[in-house]
């Protein structure tokens, strides 16, 4: 069996940890690999002892961080090796870096150590290529994934839209900032917009959210499909978003998304979404309003599973190991 | 008009102009890059604009017309129009010198990261008459805090975009029907920082300079101070909606842009002879951020002196004073 390591150098509740459980868990990725979790010093991945056939990163890049990968493509030099690109897309660089030159030139350095960096969107993988960040063949495109299983158990919601609900971290980058301004100038009394999530933003969140008692603040749920059941729909109004898990979790789920037109939000719009363009009270205003009093939008829940997954890394698995593994096995044999 | 797609596209916002425009077009005719269209977008002209365009009689000039929707729905029609991969503005009363087209060409292919590329401009009078002042923007490592501040970009018919470029800030209110819009038509004022501002903080392509006075803005000076108020509420309502896209950005730096733009305002206000809002803007200036004005102290100082002294002793003074400062213009 081809033993994949997966190294990670944070294990905090989020949608690494999520994807990353996902990989070990599901049936059918352990047909494809045993697929192992190494938490590793966070400037050091190469200290840690790794015995596998291939190396996946899902390290976020870094200048400090950067001779670490040197040393580990140095220690592990026969080996694959793969980088995962969670963190960072046109929309981050916009929102978080000053000096977009230097950047770029930082993930071109750190990208050239991997045989593959894998993209978790077309749209990220369109910046990638845009920027001459990656050569074309060591690009791919994976969307990660987590167990929809839950999610597609739920009913899908009937009626008009009453409760829009908003999962994932009190952050800038969620943007529920402009959400909540925008609920608030909407009349209907019957309306709901419940925030599911926890962080830094909250005390902002709840003072501009004061006053009105239709916006409620449930708290994280380590079941998010609870949350999804409880809702309608769901907005995202991200500022940036390499990938953006819960819309494929809402759809999952059968709950349409209002998105923001961004990074990987725009690859996940076409199954049946609706994509607010700019990110204002207004535009997101008027969107809400359309989304409650027309007809609810038609998710195609068929399109939101694991396939992409698990046929992706099945697909870079025998590119990278498909002959090796032959010759490997008959030696052992 | 040619088959072929023109490699550039020069849009022509066109609103009762007749007197201006055809110095304007024959400026961009005369580019030495000549792949290229023009667009002119005749944006509900009640004069001779129409016919003085025509009567160019040049292939390359496409109009087309609109009821009026103002200078930002006039340069996203003619974007919609545009079928060249680089897209230029040209306000119809200012000129191009004929290498500028070429410049911006050049410098888009040679750096694929730059998105938007503008020159310095020379300022002339009604006359088109060099007026001896210029702007002189700085033109590399532009970051979103430098056209926040100081919009090197300078003025609506300096920049030439990457169509990619503008593609990516693309967006269509609820009630637009027609067509997407790329500069924010509810703005009637501030719409070029608004879309250079956005293009910044929601895309990563880069904006840069390139050297040389390529464009002749045309500044008409004795202009009212009357709407110098309503300018800076229209700059505002700007700063208010770029900090939804980008609230860290825009705590951190409106400050330095307030102090910058007021201190724009009291220049005008200067130039148009009015003391007591020219003081008005000066403090307004000095109270937003004292150490974003002490950045650049000469024209601070000269600005912050001027206004008093016209308060004071009024016009007759900073004409003289002005004489003798040989300051640098805007």
């Amino acid at each position: 069996m081809i033993r994949i390591a997966h190294l990670v150098d944070d294990t905090t509740a989020g949608g690494v940890t999520r994807y990353l459980d996902f990989l070990r868990q599901d049936p059918q990725m352990a047909r494809i690999a045993d697929h192992q979790v190494c938490v590793v010093p966070r400037h050091a991945p190469a200290r840690a002892g790794i015995d596998a056939d291939m190396i996946v990163s899902h390290l976020a890049i870094t200048w400090r961080g950067l001779p670490g990968l040197m040393a580990l493509r140095a220690r592990h030099s026969g080996l694959p090796l793969v980088h995962v690109e969670h963190s960072y897309s046109e929309g981050f660089t916009a929102a978080n870096v000053t000096h977009r030159t230097r950047f770029h030139h930082l993930l071109r350095c750190a990208y050239a150590l991997f045989d593959r960096v894998v993209a978790v969107s077309a749209a990220q993988a369109g910046w990638m290529e845009r920027r001459g960040l990656v050569r074309a063949q060591a690009l791919d495109v994976i969307p990660p994934c987590v167990d929809l299983a839950p999610c597609t158990a739920l009913e899908a919601p009937r009626g008009p839209v009453r409760v829009l609900g908003a999962v994932g971290r009190f952050e800038t980058q969620k943007g529920f900032d402009v959400l909540i301004r925008a609920f608030r100038s909407l009349p209907d009394p019957f309306l709901r917009l419940a925030l599911f999530g926890e962080g830094a933003a909250r005390a902002e969140l709840e003072t501009l959210a004061a006053g009105d008692p239709r916006i409620l603040f449930p708290g994280f749920t380590a079941r998010p499909e609870e949350a999804y059941a409880a809702c309608d729909a769901i907005a995202m109004p991200s500022r940036w978003e390499p990938y953006g898990l819960v819309a494929l979790e809402a759809n999952a789920a059968g709950r349409p998304v209002l998105m923001s037109r961004v990074d990987g939000l725009k690859d996940q719009a076409a199954r049946g979404n609706t994509p607010v363009t700019e990110l204002s009270e207004e535009a997101w205003t008027d969107a809400i309003a359309r989304l409650t009093e027309a007809e609810r939008p038609e998710i195609d829940r068929s399109l939101a599973t694991a396939r992409p997954t698990r046929d992706g890394w099945a697909r870079l698995v025998e590119d990278l190991l498909g002959e090796n593994e032959g010759e490997r096995l008959a030696q052992t044999a | 008009m040619s088959n072929r797609t023109p490699s550039a596209t020069i849009v022509v916002p066109a609103y009762n102009v007749a007197e201006t425009i055809g110095e304007t077009l024959q400026s961009l005719l005369a580019q030495t890059f000549t792949d290229f269209e023009i667009v002119v977008v005749d944006d509900g002209s009640h004069d001779r604009t129409l016919a003085v365009v025509r009567a160019m009689g040049d292939p390359r000039i496409r109009v087309i017309q609109q009821p009026n929707r103002g200078l930002a729905g006039a340069r996203n029609t003619g974007i919609n129009a545009a079928r060249g991969a680089y897209i230029g503005f040209c306000d119809s009363d200012d000129l191009w010198r004929s290498t500028k087209l070429a410049a911006h060409v050049a410098h888009l292919e040679a750096n694929p990261q730059v998105g938007l590329s503008y020159s310095g401009s020379e300022l002339i009078d009604a006359a088109s008459r060099p007026m001896g002042l210029a702007q002189r923007p700085r033109l590399r490592g532009v970051t979103a805090a430098h056209v926040f501040q100081r919009n090197p970009v300078g003025n609506g018919s300096a920049a030439v975009l990457r169509r990619a470029a503008l593609n990516a800030i693309a967006f269509r209110p609820a009630y637009e029907e027609s067509r997407d819009w790329w500069f924010d038509e509810r703005f009637r004022q501030s719409e070029d920082i608004e879309c250079w501002m956005r293009l910044m903080l929601t895309t990563d392509w880069e904006v840069e300079g390139v050297p040389g006075l390529l464009t002749r803005y045309r500044v008409v000076p004795g202009g009212l101070s009357a709407g110098i108020a309503r300018q800076y509420q229209t700059w505002e309502a700007v700063v208010a909606k770029l900090s939804r896209l980008a609230p860290g950005f825009v705590a951190a730096h409106a400050p330095a842009a307030r102090a910058f733009q007021h201190r724009y305002l009291a220049r005008r206000a200067i130039s148009s002879g009015d003391g007591a809002e020219a003081l008005r803007r000066t403090r307004a200036a000095w109270a937003a951020s004292p150490r974003a004005l002490l950045r650049e102290p000469v024209k601070t100082a000269t600005t912050t002196l001027a206004a008093g002294v016209l308060a004071a002793l009024g016009p007759n003074a900073i004409a003289r004073l002005a004489r003798v400062a040989g300051r640098r213009a805007t």
